[in-house]
């Protein structure tokens, strides 16, 4: 049982590690746009295909270079040509655009590529390491570290980078920081861009530990658990809900999954989405929305 | 308001409130009721697809009194339609309850459904109810697949029994939905021109406001989720005796995401936008399912291409509609016969 708890918080941070990067591009996404992307899935499933497709005809690092690339320019083209000019329409309008952009980005994936699953050839070492007792996939290893370098890069960049302070200022007090003189089409654009980049990686990095096919868009889905546990907009409670939802669901889940009812791993998200929703609907960092007349 | 001729003035309250209103509304809604009442004369074996827009068109009714009318955002109408179906194929099969009365207890079933759904829906609002109906969806479908042990929720359902009646054929089956689906559309129409309505709409256009008015929001918001789920349920019932065999493949997140195309497609705040947006999804999926495989003939380098098809076509025709027609197929279908009785000074 200890060795059960153990291993699952390991391998539960290391998936978590990876859920936290893909729901940081959610958070800021919604913290800068207030645009709920359901197509974040389908970001993921973009970065996933292409590297696999890239990866095949090109050095392993080159094809992680033009995917994220493209990813970007997918981000900026999304806002340019849909987002903005619905922007300030209902949110049922701007949630359809999204799902609907969603099945878009899926159907040509699929339509280009196939849905079988499809493996990354060898580029980071398999086989698994034992520390202290635990069976840890080496494959685990090296993405969660992936993972939490770029975190700490991304926290570099808003924290210090005048593109990044602009955005942080938008997501703020948009008013304020357009009168200041930020271009809000301009903070948009960006906030597409790295949502894309940082659903793209996450979809690497899993895309090279489980392999990838259409079901990886549904960690978009995950990824929104973790984003309405730590309240939506913000971005600290977005990492820390996806280190949450990783760990609960390797080892609640995995446990309900291999003990009582089968199948419950994958609706751990779901659970708790509907819990929190009920419970703290703000999530746990997210600012309360007041409504006055 | 649609052109009207000159000299058709309305000088009582109950002329105003006419559904049809004037002479062309009249004997368009008899022409279209008797073309439908014909149809299987005229389409033969392709009656299965008005079939399938009435059964959806009741669905779509209801998610259109809840998110056009109400305002709430159901992305989990398919699982009360599934609540609908495999509630109608237990009281038929497992009780022996006859089709006539199994049809509306699944409807009070899923109506039960979707108010318990709606009592979050006073502290969760927009983007997250939305969010809440998603994982309702899902958790929808988990518990039927595991409640019924293997095999995706497969069970047979009894084909419709009214009195000494057997519906075996597709013909039989079609005018019984028929006349669910006029009772469903007609009463759809007067409940929104109702006080229920008004107040419907008084909720969507900004809720405090309306509590502020004197409207309970709890008991029309829950109202309109169980309104909405018993038109749901009304449709799952019918499409479980249809196919006689349903499983949870029916009743997934495609499905309910297909719904909001068709009030999104045919119009939000529309009465006729449901049954125009079934009718739309529904011609269009049967449609694409031809040409699929022509494609793949003509230019066999696109094979792939064909199979993910619908979900690019529909992504693309919902974000063409939504940036340049909110108002979906009603509006272009008004503003067409505008241009049409104005032509040729349309100004």
């Amino acid at each position: 049982m200890a060795e059960f708890i153990a291993s699952g918080l390991v391998n539960g941070l290391a998936v978590g590690s990876i859920y936290a990067l893909i729901a940081l591009g959610f958070a800021l996404l919604y913290k800068s746009t207030k645009i709920l992307n359901l197509a974040h899935g389908e970001l993921v499933l973009f970065g996933g295909y292409l590297a696999i497709a890239l990866a095949h005809l090109m050095p392993f690092p080159l094809a992680v270079l033009l995917t994220l690339i493209a990813a970007a320019l997918l981000g900026f083209a999304v806002e340019r040509a849909i987002m903005r000019p619905l922007f300030g329409q209902p949110v049922l309008s701007v949630i359809i655009v999204t799902l609907a952009l969603g099945y878009i980005v899926r159907g040509a994936m699929v339509g280009l590529w196939g849905g079988d699953t499809r493996q990354f050839p060898t580029v980071l070492p398999t086989g698994v390491v034992t520390i202290g007792g635990l069976a840890i996939q080496r494959v685990g290893i090296y993405s969660a570290a992936t993972a939490l370098a770029l975190l700490v890069i991304f926290w570099l960049f808003f924290r210090y980078s005048l593109v990044g302070i602009a955005m942080r200022a938008a997501a703020g007090e948009q008013l304020t920081a357009s009168t200041l003189g930020v271009s809000l089409r301009r903070v948009f654009a960006y906030a597409w861009a790295f949502a894309a980049i940082s659903a793209a990686v996450g979809g690497i990095l899993l895309g090279l530990w489980l392999g990838v096919n259409f079901a990886l868009g549904f960690v978009g889905l995950k990824a929104l658990a973790a984003v309405i546990l730590g309240g939506l907009d913000s971005i600290p409670g977005a990492i820390l809900g996806g280190f949450t939802i990783g760990v609960l669901e390797t080892t609640v889940g995995g446990y309900i999954d291999a003990h009582i009812i089968y199948g419950f791993k994958d609706i751990v998200a779901f659970v708790i989405i509907l819990l929190v929703l009920v419970v703290k609907p703000y999530g746990l960092f997210g600012t309360e929305h007041i409504e006055r007349l | 308001m649609a052109v009207r001729p000159a000299g058709d003035f309305k000088i009582t309250y109950p002329q105003d409130m006419a559904l049809l209103d004037t002479a062309f509304n009249r004997w368009g809604f008899l022409l279209l009721v008797g073309a439908l009442v014909l149809a299987p004369a005229w389409l033969g074996n392709y009656i299965f697809l008005l079939t399938t827009i009435g059964v959806f068109a009741i669905g779509a009714t209801g998610l259109a009194l809840l998110t056009g009318f109400t305002g709430q955002i159901s992305l989990g109408h398919a699982a009360f339609m599934a609540i609908g179906a495999y509630a109608s194929a237990l009281l038929t099969g497992g009780w022996g309850l006859p089709f006539l009365l199994s049809l509306p207890l699944a409807g009070i079933i899923a109506f039960l459904f979707g108010a318990a759904v709606a009592l979050p829906s006073l502290r969760i609002k927009g983007l997250y109810l939305a969010i809440a109906t998603l994982a309702f969806q899902f958790l929808t479908e988990y518990t039927i697949i595991h409640a019924a042990g293997q095999g995706l929720g497969a069970i047979s359902v009894r084909a419709p029994r009214i009195g000494p009646w057997v519906m075996r054929s597709e013909v039989q089956f079609y005018y019984v939905l028929l006349a669910v689906w006029l009772a469903s559309g007609i009463f759809a129409a007067n409940l929104v021109r109702s006080r229920i309505g008004l107040a419907l709409m008084a909720v969507r256009d900004r809720d405090y406001a309306a509590q502020v008015m004197g409207i309970n929001l709890l008991y029309y918001k829950a109202l309109a989720f169980g309104l909405s789920a018993f038109y749901a349920g009304i449709a799952g019932s019918l499409w479980a005796h249809y196919n006689r065999v349903i499983t949870i493949e029916h009743f997934t997140l495609v499905t309910s995401i297909d719904y909001v195309a068709m009030i999104v497609m045919g119009g939000l705040t529309s009465v006729w936008g449901p049954h125009l947006g079934a009718a739309f999804v529904t011609a269009l999926s049967q449609g694409l399912r031809i040409i699929a495989p022509l494609v793949i003939t003509v230019l066999p380098a696109f094979a792939k291409i064909a199979t993910p098809l619908r979900e690019i076509v529909f992504g693309s025709i919902l974000i063409a509609l939504l940036i340049w027609e909110p108002g979906g197929l009603a509006t272009l279908l008004r503003k067409l016969k505008r241009y049409v009785d104005l032509w040729p000074f349309s100004y």
